[in-house]
């Protein structure tokens, strides 16, 4: 269950982040589309985030300190909910920029509660994540191991 | 070998054990840490590159004759006075947006006789954001372009003429001869003026010019065009849908 649950929440993440990357004006506008920061850190939050979403993707999917990763995915995931919910009350009609260059967008072509829907189920994924880290095919499982005091039957480089 | 010795090797592997995780931790760690670092520092560099290859930094830059102060735009009719206490109306447009196309086309004339009387005061703020998600340059070089023809005092007329021609496709933009031969060519330049406009074009001299409208733009908090704002207020393009363009001035009134 975890593994599946890392896999898709860090995919996801890889993806919109790789989306974005390409284009980087593209989504300092999308950040400003949302109307919610300071328009001096908007060009930082934008720049910082496709990169941040494919780090944290990495992590998940890897399976590298995976309980960290999943904080910091589903934390992601928490404040794209809160911003989105944020632009829905106060009636502005945007693209959520999640997978594309976002921006304003006539109101019929808001799609508030589908988005909100998926990064609800993403948060979700997450929080499983935090509350059971442990899965097949992670990092962490060589990244940790030799913890006491099971030395004996984890750490296949020291046999006795 | 005796118990205590046994449990002293385990120890101590133990301990080798302990110290090779915290090494691979510590190593895994900062290992991500430089690749994030790293990613950062390429992603700013060529998204910087990119900005410089599209946008090549003209020499002698102008600005146009018309244009207010502090990259508040342009007066698109610049012989009429503002009555006193006249509204300002700042109307941000991006040449590339076909809503822009819409709204001028309905109420280009309304305004024009409302800033012509003098009863607003109308500026034209041109923005050019919509380059970056086509992924093209159209709404940059349209906007030098219209600021150029200011410079031979064809400013308004230009403008009407670059949204006259928009392509039906939205990212399809506009062609260098369209804008430097045809619609100059069509609002009756010739001579001295026609060369004047095209070494300006050619030039790029209005780029500085028009770059800092949408920077301007921007840091006013204007994220979709057309932005209709009154005296600071923004009026939602929703308050139009039932507003006839002669009943414009009731709703700038409304918004004053």
């Amino acid at each position: 269950m975890t593994l599946v649950a890392r896999l898709i929440l860090g995919v996801t993440l890889i993806v919109a982040g790789a989306l974005k990357v390409t284009s980087i004006d593209a989504a300092i506008n999308s950040v400003r589309a949302y109307k919610l920061l300071p328009f001096e850190i908007t060009a930082l939050v934008g720049t910082a985030l496709p990169i941040v979403e494919i780090v944290i993707g990495l992590m998940l999917v890897t399976g590298t300190f995976t309980r960290l990763a999943a904080v910091l995915g589903s934390g992601l995931m928490l404040a794209f909910i809160i911003g989105i919910s944020s632009v829905w009350v106060r009636g502005i009609s945007i693209d959520c920029g999640c997978f594309a260059p976002g921006g304003a967008v006539d109101a019929s072509q808001t799609q508030y509660p589908l988005e909100v829907a998926r990064d609800l189920g993403l948060l979700i994924l997450g929080a499983w994540t935090v509350w059971r880290p442990a899965s097949p095919f992670a990092l962490d499982a060589w990244l940790f191991a030799g913890a006491e005091p099971t030395i004996t039957d984890a750490d296949q480089e020291n046999p006795r | 070998m005796s118990q205590n010795r046994r449990e002293q090797l385990r120890k101590a592997e133990q301990a080798k054990a302990n110290q090779q995780r915290l090494t691979r931790i510590i190593g895994v760690g900062a290992g991500l840490l430089v690749v994030v670092i790293v990613a950062v520092f390429a992603v700013v560099l060529i998204s910087g590159a990119n900005k410089a290859a599209t946008t090549t930094p003209a020499a002698d830059q102008v600005t146009p004759p018309h244009a207010l102060a502090d990259n508040l735009g342009i007066r698109p009719y610049p012989n009429a006075t503002p009555q006193a206490g006249a509204p300002v109306v700042d109307l941000f447009f991006d040449y590339q947006c076909p809503i822009c196309n819409q709204f001028e086309s309905i109420y280009g004339a309304a305004l024009e006789k409302l800033a012509s009387s003098g009863q607003i005061d109308l500026h034209y703020r041109p923005m050019i954001f919509l380059d970056v998600n086509l992924q093209n340059d159209s709404s940059l070089r349209a906007g030098i372009a219209a600021a150029c023809a200011d410079t031979v005092d064809k400013y308004r007329e230009y403008h009407d003429q670059v949204f006259a021609n928009q392509p039906e496709q939205e990212g399809a933009g506009y062609a260098d001869p369209l804008l430097r031969d045809t619609i100059p060519t069509k609002l009756g330049l010739t001579g001295d003026a026609l060369a004047g406009f095209q070494k300006c074009y050619d030039g790029k001299s209005t780029h500085n010019w028009v770059q800092a409208q949408e920077d301007a733009g921007a840091k006013a908090g204007v994220t979709g065009t057309p932005t209709f704002r009154v005296n600071g207020h923004d009026v939602d393009i929703k308050e139009f849908a039932n507003v006839a363009p002669e009943q414009l001035d009731t709703l700038i009134k409304k918004f004053s």
